[in-house]
């Protein structure tokens, strides 16, 4: 389970605290130990940022907000209250915590740039209540009487030592975070969160996560801050550069991988503060320029960090590179892996159909998208839902799955009453669904993108990882295909894989949406076979497509829909003969020409 | 009952301040607007460029005196409409050789990350402003000098400022101006086409890339002229642009996106609201306030006053 | 007017097209009809040149049209409905028409052309100023159609005009559409999946079944055609 590759990553995180103590030890200039400090505080606050925007791509832009209220909490209670840091910083902690589930409850809901930019109002607001209450500038006394115990300390690179010890900790809880299945539920947010809600995953409950761990962090690092520079004021604390910079460390450096703040804080914090300490003087406002710049030249050249793009560089002779993840199973034998594959429940009675539809209607604005449809889903069947574009097949598997509420109509699934139901709880029942356009990540293996889906379904990384590679035999892409890197599969390999995605947690309905569009006639073929085993193993299929060659070979029974409504449901060789087909597909003068030609 | 005739004054006294800055605020805002708005482009740049043209018009009129011939009154008018052609060449020439990089189509979304390189090149682009600003122009705050400035005109009880009753003037000016150049010319047209609906603007041959940038450049050059105008009524350091940005997205989305009407009415508002709520809260909390209506505003009702009830994709 | 031969494009990954060719003469009625995903739509994109092929030509009047960007081929007299409509959703339903008349060629005669795609659609008069946004799927569509008249091309290229309609405005849809080639003169390039709408009016027709044309002629020997019949119906 990648133990050698945790332990590789934990040998290097140590190997670099050596590293950077050896050279610390070193360096006299109680100046650069107080850079060498800086360094490692804003790594920590970049990974703060990695943590919540890196992750799960809410982009945010307040990060000011957490590092202020923890550096903050720890001056107020000691200037105020004489409470020594060492329990200040745990405080603070506490409070960036609160902090951030009160400011992420809300502002979730937010989409896109509406979430960017509350983000950016936060901190905002802090800054000027924390000025209005009279802290322009609070000095954290000296204690000469017990100076240990207010963490002050003559020896800089004692500091520097602290906060190498809170670095290493973010650093090994990203790492885990990376690693585990909170972190990949964050990539597959970020990567599309609908294809990660309908594999079960449940978007706010990670985003919370990711928001409170972030908060917490950027809280530590905060007051540490505030510890080092003996002085805080809101600007330096809740100013725009404080999330301006937490921004750029983590994408400088290298966005969504733990070493990315490193790296950027290593580079950026002396570049800027050498600058600003030689021509501070003649060009104030230098500091700025720096970072700003370095975030223009970083887009354009080199979006995600440079981390990524010395990857790639470095592993460019060789095969693509492959993100550091779960890693290769050790000696997985596939055919140990590949078992009876039964859906997770017995298959219900041939009499009760599996899913049931009753007068499911869905408008948008004035348009009926999909208008009193009934319709039943018998278990073990194949069943095609088909109809001319923009007949409204997508907006009910849309339904079904709970990305959209029925304005009116219920949906039942063997008993159980989905209307309502979210997406990942509606996943949990029992239903999986492709997309259309399928999002692989195209840096991961095709095991890493089907475990996610496979998260839902299990209670550890060793099931989880079990339950993909069967879902990866079932369509054939065990064995090395398993191994290779999703960015250079075919289309039809792209397909299986998401097949696979929704298989993993064994689901007993499959909705499959356009699976075998744009597919040359052998892919199809194999495609069609595939499917077909799968519905002999147990699952229901109910599956939405345009080439009708195909499916008429495919399915037990077709639904056809126009314009939102039932025209049709029944056998295929009598829906393909159903005049109100005929007319929806082509037209009615069709119907009329053939009536003529007949008579 | 004297107490009340005097909170009264200062009532009214409040929101006819506010009414005035907010017609400075307006202007911004329907910058902003064109390029938030209509183009949905997030520019965090947009105070910087805001405070360009406040140290363009100062350096007009004040610093090398080439406008000093059209005397104390004119000078600075004409400065702050001066300030937005050449705000809108430096917003030209960004747009072209950075933006135009990362938005639309060119982006490769690696990872669903293109959506945000656009917003983060433009924090840089602020970032590099607002400091290239203080290497450039110092840190002592500035502002325009005109006569108006410290004088007013007396209707009753209440003081208009006269430099700042002129600024609302010309907002409103450059306002109709701008509104009746959208609406009713031809390459306004083709501009709000444009954002409207690239696909189907480049089907009636529109060249869309020239549209963006022109509107880019539009939308900071009508910020920098309101920048202009509220130069000579208040003073002015480079680190002025990011406390207006706020100011000027919640005017925008107050009044609705895709509305430059809305932008205007949006960025008024926000002027009352923050000159009425310096009767009630400390002054440093001025801005809180319109923090406060922002938030509000994008919870529970995201299309603001006037906006449109389909939102493009 | 405009040729094309062996077209072969790749579109989101996939292989939308391949070795396509087309004739469209001088004041013809042209057709393409075939199922959903065959590629339709991608071939009209080509034209209009938002995608481009990996192989191929397109000749415009003897000119080789993918040397021409996109917004310059209007200019050259090709008018694009497009799928679904693209109205100007913010702009009012004369200011769209009158986006519709940018090019160079139209902008002076704009005020006769508009006068007569007022005669051709009286409903667009009546709602000259309100927001196109708001107007129902069938009078978007005519909008479309007359923004797209209103660049007075010599090709007019529609897009599935009867997608998302209901079936009797979809006849009066195509009453117009016939009324304009028979009355104007215009030459049409009609992308449809409605099968005998499109087969009706045309004068030559050409079948698309997943990326390549099985079928060509003219109106009478594609009209009742049972190879047809099976590219849809797979029966």
């Amino acid at each position: 389970m990648g133990r050698s590759d945790r332990a590789k990553q934990y040998f290097a995180i140590f190997a670099f605290a050596a590293v950077y103590l050896l050279i610390g030890w070193f360096v006299r200039n109680s100046y650069y130990q107080l850079m060498m400090t800086l360094v490692l505080i804003w790594a920590t606050v970049g990974i703060s940022w990695n943590m919540l925007s890196g992750y799960s791509g809410m982009i945010s832009f307040g990060h000011a907000a957490f590092f202020g209220l923890g550096g903050y909490t720890m001056t107020i209670a000691f200037v105020t209250f004489g409470i020594t840091p060492w329990i200040g910083i745990p405080l603070g902690i506490i409070v960036g915590m609160i902090a951030g589930i009160i400011i992420g409850l809300p502002t979730f809901r937010l989409r896109g740039h509406y979430f960017a930019l509350s983000m950016l109002a936060y901190p905002l607001a802090m800054l000027y209540v924390f000025e209005w209450m009279g802290y322009q500038e609070v000095s954290l006394p000296m204690k000469r009487e017990a100076p240990i115990l207010y963490a002050q300390f003559n020896d800089q690179r004692t500091y520097m030592v602290l906060a190498l010890v809170l670095l290493v900790i973010c650093m090994i809880i990203s790492m885990h975070v990376e690693r585990s299945r909170f972190g990949r539920s964050l990539l597959a947010i970020k990567q599309n969160e609908a294809a990660a809600s309908a594999a079960g995953i449940n978007p706010l409950r990670w985003k919370m996560l990711a928001m409170m761990l972030s908060a917490a962090i950027g809280a530590a690092a905060g007051g540490l801050y505030a510890i080092v520079l003996l002085v805080v004021t809101p600007q330096t604390m809740f100013g725009a550069l404080v999330s301006a910079q937490a921004l750029i460390m983590a994408l400088f450096g290298g966005v969504g991988v733990f070493w990315g703040p490193v790296i950027g804080a290593a580079v950026l914090v002396p570049l800027a503060e050498t600058l600003h300490a030689e021509l501070g003087s003649i060009i104030p406002g230098i500091q700025g320029v720096v970072y700003g710049i370095a975030i223009i030249v970083i887009i354009l050249l080199a979006p995600e960090g440079i981390y990524w793009r010395i990857r790639e560089w470095v592993a460019r002779p060789a095969a693509p590179i492959e993100r550091p993840g779960l890693g290769a199973p050790a000696a997985t034998s596939v055919a140990s892996v590949v078992s009876t594959v039964e859906p997770r429940a017995s298959a219900a009675p041939a009499e009760n159909p599996l899913l049931h539809l009753q007068a499911v209607r869905r408008t948008f604005g004035g348009l009926r998208a999909v208008d009193d449809v009934t319709l039943d889903i018998k278990a073990g069947t194949i069943h095609g839902i088909i109809g001319p574009n923009g007949a409204g097949k997508t907006t009910l598997f849309n339904v079904i799955n709970g990305f959209l509420a029925a304005d009116t109509g219920s949906i039942t699934f063997a008993s159980t009453n989905l209307t309502g139901l979210k997406p990942h709880d509606v996943c949990r029942h029992g239903i999986g669904r492709t997309f259309q356009v399928v999002r692989a990540f195209p840096r991961m293996t095709v095991l890493e993108n089907v475990v996610i889906g496979a998260f839902v379904g299990s209670t550890n990384n060793a099931e989880a990882e079990r339950l993909a590679m069967t879902a990866l035999d079932r369509v054939g892409l065990a064995d090395e295909q398993a191994y290779a890197i999703a960015g250079g599969l075919t289309t039809k390999q792209l397909r299986l894989m998401e097949l696979a995605r929704a298989l993993a947690p064994r689901p007993r309905l499959l909705l499959l949406d356009e699976t075998l569009a744009g597919l040359g006639h052998d892919a199809l073929e194999d495609v069609l076979r595939i499917i077909r085993q799968i519905n002999r193993d147990g699952v229901t299929i109910a599956i939405i497509e345009h080439t009708m060659h195909a499916m008429v070979k495919l399915v037990d029974r077709f639904s056809v829909l126009d314009h939102g409504k039932l025209i049709a449901d029944g056998a295929p060789a009598d829906v393909v003969k159903d005049r109100t087909v005929i007319e929806a597909y082509l037209g009615r003068k069709w119907m009329e020409r053939a009536q003529d030609s007949v008579a | 009952m004297e107490e009340l005739k005097w909170f009264a004054v200062d009532f009214f006294q409040a929101v006819t301040a506010g009414l005035l800055v907010g017609g400075t605020y307006g202007l911004m805002c329907v910058g902003l607007g064109i390029i938030f708005g209509v183009m949905r482009v997030v520019n965090f740049a947009q105070g910087d460029f805001m405070m360009l043209g406040m140290y363009v018009t100062y350096y007009l009129v004040t610093g090398f005196g080439m406008l000093a011939f059209l005397g104390p009154y004119a000078g600075p008018v004409i400065g702050a409409a001066l300030a937005g052609p050449v705000v809108f060449v430096i917003g030209w020439l960004l747009h072209r050789y950075l933006l135009a990089r990362v938005t639309g189509a060119r982006v490769i979304s690696a990872e669903a990350e293109g959506h945000y390189t656009q917003i983060i090149m433009t924090l840089g682009v602020a970032l590099v402003l607002a400091n290239g600003g203080l290497i450039l122009f110092g840190s002592t705050p500035l502002s325009v000098q005109t006569p108006m400035s410290r004088e007013s005109w007396e209707v009753g009880l209440i003081f208009f400022n006269q430099a700042r009753t002129v600024a609302f003037v010309l907002a409103i000016l450059f306002a109709v101006g701008l509104y009746i150049f959208l609406t009713k010319s031809d390459l306004g047209k083709m501009l709000r086409a444009a954002a409207d609906n690239p696909i189907a603007a480049a089907y009636v041959g529109i060249d869309v890339d020239r549209s963006h940038r022109f509107a880019f450049g539009l939308g900071v050059g009508i910020t920098a002229v309101a920048g202009g105008l509220l130069a000579s009524t208040q003073s002015f350091q480079p680190y002025i642009g990011f406390d207006f940005v706020i100011v000027m997205y919640a005017g925008v989305v107050l009044g609705g996106m895709g509305s430059i009407l809305g932008a205007f009415w949006g960025g008024l508002t926000i002027g009352l609201v923050q000159q009425v709520s310096t009767l009630f809260l400390p002054y440093q909390l001025q801005n809180t306030a319109i923090f406060v209506i922002f938030l509000l505003i994008i919870f529970f009702r995201p299309q603001g006053m006037f906006g449109r009830v389909w939102e493009r994709a | 007017m405009l040729k094309i031969r062996s077209l072969d494009v790749a579109y989101g990954g996939l292989n939308a097209l391949s070795d396509v060719s087309l004739d469209v003469e001088e004041g013809q009625f042209v057709a393409v009809v075939g199922p959903n995903g065959a590629g339709k739509t991608t071939l009209f994109k080509t034209i209009s040149g938002v995608v481009t092929p990996i192989a191929g030509e397109i000749t415009y009047k003897g000119q080789d049209l993918l040397k021409v960007p996109p917004n310059e081929r209007a200019q050259l007299g090709i008018a694009h409905v497009p799928e679904g409509r693209q109205v100007f959703a913010s702009m009012t339903v004369m200011e769209n028409l009158e986006m519709g008349s940018c090019t160079r060629k139209s902008r002076s005669r704009r005020a006769e052309l508009l006068k007569t795609i007022v005669e051709l659609f009286p409903i667009l008069a009546e709602r000259r100023d309100q927001l196109a946004g708001t107007l129902s799927g069938g009078e978007q569509q005519m909008l479309a159609i007359g923004r797209g008249l209103a660049s007075a091309p010599d090709l007019l290229m529609l897009d599935e005009p009867s997608m998302g309609l209901a079936p009797t405005i979809v006849d009066a849809i195509f009453d117009r559409i016939e009324f304009i080639h028979r009355h104007h003169g215009v030459t049409i390039l009609l992308v449809e999946q409605r099968v005998a709408e499109a087969l009706e009016l045309c004068d030559r027709g050409y079948v698309l079944e997943t990326g390549r044309m099985v079928l060509e002629g003219s109106h009478d020997t594609l009209i009742s055609n049972t190879r047809v019949k099976h590219a849809y119906l797979g029966m």
